[in-house]
């Protein structure tokens, strides 16, 4: 038995053994390289090509958005136009890679615009890899001339997502409150752009003070406090018609209101006799739930991404800090412990962490944190910045930075960045006159 | 006073015999002698024999002999007993030519333990002659003959089965012996081909060949940092040429490739590097090694940006 046994051990050793040695031998040479540069990838986005007519301008304003845009994003860096040796091609057409690769050139961009009448165009581009000498993704597209712009985006969003494996945010719109006039006097209004700047539009005429707008999920409604008749309420401003609507009828003044991911929602700040509590406001059937009930000021309110969790800023701890709850307003706990005082906590779209704004030595600061309250990292400073809004894709935010002022002490700037999550690249975003409360836009439909 | 030293020869007592049971070198008990004591058990009248019986031991090995003489002569010492008659003469002599037979192979059987034993007997056996010499023809003991047979079957019996036992151990063991020695050889052989193939790729390539190619791709590695989102390793198969230039790249998984979008635009990023970083800087004399080699690409360094 015991002889059995060992021969047994024996044998399961020796086959071990000789398994362990194929396995040894049955791989190549393996290396591992784990380093590399994070830096900007070199493009070349040839001018698109046109038929007749106003195509060819077409094309080159086309390739200018889309240089732009992928530039702007921090991730990619575009080679000059003048540099290139072979002339813009057609997309239907194999470039001469070796007129591209000596440039340093690593993705190469074609396309092409066709009047199909006087009021669309075929806009047609082709995305090429100049190393591998190989076509990455193409796509046609048949819009109204007008709308060359927004095709120009969603090419844009196609080649960055194709580079850099993740999704794009170039199709998408921003809302904010535009300011101008004396400190005093000041006229706010909404307005409507492109993330871009451009196709920028007001939305109210500034007859009455708006604050603090919000897109639905949908991106075709809007949702903000005005101070209609001196009354704070929470109103829904419809895109498509142009029409708003009180968001129903409070004892108190209703602020800070943000939609539910689903859309079917609306969650905002009530305050009455000095109390300011969370509640949220079913749009189907005006059904209204209070989520939070203490003696404190519990304010700016925002989903998680699947809606299980909602963080808001509160002061019930003695300073204004934020606090993350359940969707029904249970197990209310602190996750902001840095120094300072924390606001405007908001969500981002893939849930991994979150935005806030921090005050802390007479300075603000925006800064991103885990939804436990670990890993904060600030990446933007001011002597006021605020209010920060993610992009779709949860790589670049958005908020409003105020100057300090000067002189007399009334006149001061207020203007709308964007900064990517690495705190790298720092972006001013052009308005007609000052701009604040930025909201960025989910993913516009196709 | 008296208690303490009363304690005091209490504890070295204790020590001492702690010490005498517990270490081996102070208690010198061998039980390996045993084997011996059968001998001692055959009949002693026959030893008479040799004084008139033909000398047998020629043939045999004289020292292990000696050594069972010897001790039946130190052990036993009987008185001499008086002369027999032929036939018992011849019928002893047999009989003790037997048991010194089995004697022997017992003797053979022993373990190292005698060589020791053997060392110490040989001045004696110088002195054996002496002893014959000098000895009287000893006393007959006389047994009763069917205790006698008994005593001799048994005996006989006993060592027979002990050594049939023992051949049959030996035979199993040497059968098992050639058969791990035979699995070994084969082993040692698949191994030493094994190593002398891993040595031939692995032994040659030191970790400044491995690390000069390192450097040279991670140059040419340029990456989103998106990738920080996902910890991924971008398994790609590299086939080159002698002067270093990069035949052709394979992306492994081409499942994920398809499937997740960060997986494939890392992967052709991971591409474009291998092909910018052409020719490779391989060493020099070992470029073959290099004809099919893999590359891991691993994002996760991304993470420290």
């Amino acid at each position: 038995m015991t002889k059995t046994l060992n021969q047994i051990l024996f044998n399961i050793l020796a086959l071990t053994f000789c398994l362990y040695i194929n396995d040894v031998n049955a791989d190549d040479i393996r290396i591992k390289i784990n380093s590399g540069q994070v830096e900007p990838l070199p493009v070349a986005i040839a001018d698109f090509t046109g038929n007749e007519g106003n195509s060819n301008q077409i094309g080159r304003q086309i390739s200018e958005v889309i240089s732009n845009n992928l530039v702007g994003s921090g991730q990619f860096k575009a080679v000059e136009s003048a540099a290139f040796i072979a002339p813009p091609t057609s997309p239907s057409v194999r470039p001469n890679f070796t007129d591209w690769s000596p440039l340093g050139i690593k993705a190469l961009v074609t396309g092409s615009v066709k009047n199909i009448n006087n009021e669309e165009i075929e806009v047609e581009f082709r995305l090429w890899d100049v190393i591998a000498e190989t076509d990455l993704i193409g796509l046609r597209l048949t819009v109204a001339s007008k709308a060359w712009r927004r095709v120009a985006h969603i090419i844009s969003d196609e080649i960055f997502e194709r580079l850099s494996g993740d999704s794009g945010y170039f199709d998408t719109r921003i809302v904010y409150v535009s300011e101008s006039g004396p400190q005093n006097k000041r006229v706010k209004r909404l307005a409507i752009m492109d993330q871009d700047g451009e196709n920028h539009q007001y939305l109210t005429d500034g007859s009455f003070l708006v604050l603090t707008p919000r897109f639905s999920p949908t991106s075709q409604e809007i949702t903000y406090l005005a101070y209609f008749k001196n009354e704070p309420r929470v109103y829904i401003f419809n895109l498509e018609t142009g029409q708003q609507e009180l968001l129903g009828s409070f004892p108190g003044m209703t602020f800070a209101p943000r939609f539910s991911p689903s859309g079917d929602k609306i969650i905002m700040s009530l305050a009455e006799k000095g109390i300011t509590d969370i509640y949220t406001m079913n749009l189907n059937n005006q059904e209204v739930e209070r989520l939070t009930n203490s003696n404190s000021i519990d304010t700016s309110p925002s989903y998680s991404p699947d809606a299980s969790k909602i963080i808001f800023n509160s002061d019930r701890g003695g300073s204004q800090q934020i606090y993350i709850m359940d969707a029904n307003g249970k197990n209310i706990k602190r996750i902001s412990f840095g120094e300072g005082r924390y606001a405007t906590p908001v969500w981002a779209p893939k849930g991994e962490l979150i935005a806030f704004t921090k005050m802390h030595k007479n300075k603000f600061y925006i800064g991103v944190m885990a939804p436990d309250g670990s890993g904060e990292r600030l990446l933007a400073e001011g002597y006021l910045v605020e209010g920060p809004t993610w992009a779709p894709n949860g790589r670049v935010l958005m908020y409003f930075k105020q100057d300090r002022p000067v002189d007399d002490g009334k006149s001061t700037n207020v203007n709308l960045y964007k900064i990517d999550i690495t705190g790298f690249r720092e972006t001013r975003i052009i308005t007609p006159s000052d701009g604040s409360d930025p909201a960025w836009s989910p993913m516009l439909p196709n | 006073m008296v208690n303490s030293t009363i304690i005091s020869i209490g504890l070295h007592i204790s020590i001492i015999m702690i010490a005498y049971i517990g270490m081996p070198s102070i208690k010198t008990k061998d039980p390996i002698e045993q084997p011996i004591d059968i001998v001692d058990d055959t009949p002693i009248s026959s030893q008479t024999s040799l004084k008139f019986g033909p000398s047998n031991e020629k043939e045999e090995d004289k020292n292990k002999k000696d050594v069972v003489k010897e001790e039946k002569i130190t052990k036993l010492s009987p008185p001499p007993p008086p002369p027999p008659s032929k036939e018992i003469i011849d019928k002893k002599n047999n009989e003790l030519k037997k048991q010194q037979e089995i004697k022997e192979i017992a003797e053979l059987i022993k373990k190292k333990p005698k060589l020791n034993v053997e060392k110490k007997i040989v001045p004696k056996v110088v002195t054996k002659p002496n002893i014959i010499k000098s000895s009287t023809p000893p006393k007959t003991v006389t047994k009763p003959e069917q205790i006698q047979k008994k005593q001799k079957q048994n005996l006989a019996k006993g060592l027979l089965n002990t050594l049939s036992e023992v051949k049959n151990q030996n035979n199993e063991r040497k059968k098992e012996e050639v058969n791990k020695t035979e699995l070994l050889n084969k082993i040692k052989k698949m191994a030493g081909n094994s190593n002398r193939r891993a040595d031939e790729k692995e032994i040659k390539l030191s970790i400044t060949d491995i690390n000069v190619i390192q450097n040279h791709i991670t140059k040419f590695w340029k990456l989103s940092y998106a990738a920080s989102e996902v910890d991924i390793i971008i398994p790609l198969k590299i086939t080159t040429n002698t002067d270093g230039s990069v035949n052709s790249v394979n992306i492994y998984d081409k499942a994920e490739y398809l499937k997740n979008k960060f997986y494939r635009a890392t992967a052709d990023a991971a591409r474009r590097a291998v092909l910018d970083s052409s020719p490779l800087p391989l060493p020099k004399g070992k470029e073959k090694k290099f004809q099919n080699f893999i590359l891991d690409f691993d994002t996760s360094f991304i993470n420290s940006y």
